[in-house]
């Protein structure tokens, strides 16, 4: 991996903590954490709706990954 | 899915925080069901669903390829402690991809079939859950084999969890017409993220997954198409996760960014915003834009005066370049429709639509690659789901 894309992941770690910490100021109590709990506040969607979109926009664009690892390659690209 | 999402409804940090749960009930507008949305928790309910998907992209005066693909999944709970995640999916394609830049011939249209599934067990401990999984592709010309295995931590109060995993995949490419044609490629990948409660509405996520591959990155079905043997990629993603309590409505948001060493760098924005309507129906319109740069080898279509088309300027054998459409530079738009139901405590069923368009000048922050036809498509997604 070359030297600016080193740098580039650094970064980004490092500005992904620095946010963390910030953010670690008030995090909600258990209490307060109703909302959070709804089924569309998940982070994860509908997984086979997921799959479907993930591999149809691996196959007509150069850039992939991001929500995931290890599922395998694919023919399309 | 709805059912799907429900389907994750924790056991252990009800355990956790049941103490505080039961004054918080007290409480105006907390849920009876105040669970973790974190992923270490093991999920209580079994779900099987179903989906099928029907897709055609086109080109100005050509409908290209279509697919259909019926896909099932399945989620298992296993006494408390783990869990069981599959999936299946078909392919039947039909139609023709370019074999250099946006021409098509006759002979290159085709029917064909991918068969992909992929199985996950995971083991979930206090705060915890380490995971394996292997995934499967089969094609005619390709075979892909993938393992991989993490594990997600969480800290003291919930509100936080690691995310870390690594992946090892290997493909396996052929080629109609070219039965001497046996190449490999293998891909390894590493990713850490780091999920956040930041406030009684708000949950963030920020990953990144870098991957080293080695072997065949040419396709064998363009011509000239040659490209380097190696590929590094990375790729940094935030999520955010909003709830708007004046609508009862959640706005879903995110940003990836890409850069890999073909010299392609990509970045992707997309929001949905999920707006219940009544206490049975979600309705969910979604907008996507992504935006790349082309690879240094991509060659626009731009032919050498004495060999003419399709080989570039100056060709010789050997030369590294390629005519791949998805390698050069360009914008793209989506917007999807997405309604759900909930029939009753088991069963849900769910109905996408999503166009998506490619434009050379929609790239962002300069021209796109030149000499390129426009390139749209559209699908639809229907699903139903069970739990119990």
């Amino acid at each position: 991996m070359n030297v600016r894309l080193r740098v580039i992941a650094g970064l980004t770690l490092a500005a992904s903590l620095t946010a963390c910490a910030q953010w670690q100021v008030q995090p909600p109590a258990a209490w307060e954490r109703g909302l959070l709990a709804k089924p569309e506040m998940r982070i994860e969607g509908d997984p086979l709706q997921e799959r479907f979109d993930q591999h149809i926009h691996m196959s007509k664009e150069n850039a992939s990954g991001g929500s995931g690892i290890g599922g395998g390659g694919c023919g399309c690209n | 899915m709805a059912a799907i999402e429900n389907g994750s409804v924790t056991s252990s940090s009800r355990r956790a925080d049941r103490s505080l749960l039961a004054a918080a009930l007290l409480l105006p507008g907390v849920l009876p069901l105040a669970q973790q949305a974190h992923a270490e928790a093991a999920p209580e309910q079994a779900v099987v669903a179903a989906k099928v998907l029907d897709y055609q992209d086109r080109q100005p005066g050509l409908e290209r390829t279509h697919v259909q693909a019926p896909a099932v999944y399945l989620l298992l709970p296993i006494r408390g402690e783990w869990s069981l995640e599959a999936s299946l999916v078909q392919d039947s394609v039909s139609g023709a991809s370019p074999r250099y830049h946006t021409s098509i011939s006759s002979a290159s249209r085709q029917t064909e079939r991918r068969s992909a599934g992929d199985v996950k067990l995971t083991h979930y401990a206090a705060r915890q859950s380490w995971y394996a999984g292997a995934a499967v592709s089969d094609e005619h010309d390709f075979h892909s084999r993938a393992l991989s295995g993490g594990a997600s931590f969480s800290s003291e109060d919930n509100n936080r969890t690691l995310n870390l995993g690594a992946a090892f995949t290997e493909d396996r490419i052929g080629a109609t017409g070219d039965p001497t044609l046996d190449a490999r490629r293998r891909t390894m990948q590493v990713m850490g993220g780091v999920t956040q409660n930041v406030s009684p509405r708000d949950i963030v996520q920020g990953s990144l997954t870098l991957s080293r591959g080695t072997g065949f990155y040419d396709d064998p079905y363009k011509f000239p198409d040659h490209r380097p043997d190696q590929r590094n990629q990375l790729v940094a993603a935030a999520r955010w996760n909003h709830h708007v309590e004046s609508h009862g409505a959640t706005l879903r948001s995110g940003y990836r960014y890409y850069a890999d060493s073909f010299g392609i760098r990509a970045h992707t924005v997309d929001a949905e915003w999920v707006q219940p309507v009544g206490s049975r129906w979600r309705i969910t319109p979604g907008v996507r834009y992504y935006t790349q740069q082309a690879a240094r080898f991509y060659v626009d279509p731009v032919y050498d005066a004495v060999l003419g088309e399709p080989f570039p300027p100056g060709w010789t054998p050997g030369t590294i370049s390629s005519p791949d459409q998805r390698l050069s530079a360009f914008g793209a738009l989506s917007a999807s429709l997405k309604l759900d139901v909930t029939l009753d405590a088991a069963w849900a069923m769910d109905l996408k639509l999503e166009r998506y368009e490619q434009r050379a000048d929609w790239r962002l922050g300069g021209k796109g690659s030149p000499g390129l036809a426009p390139f749209s498509a559209r699908w639809v997604q229907l699903g139903v789901s069970y739990r119990f």
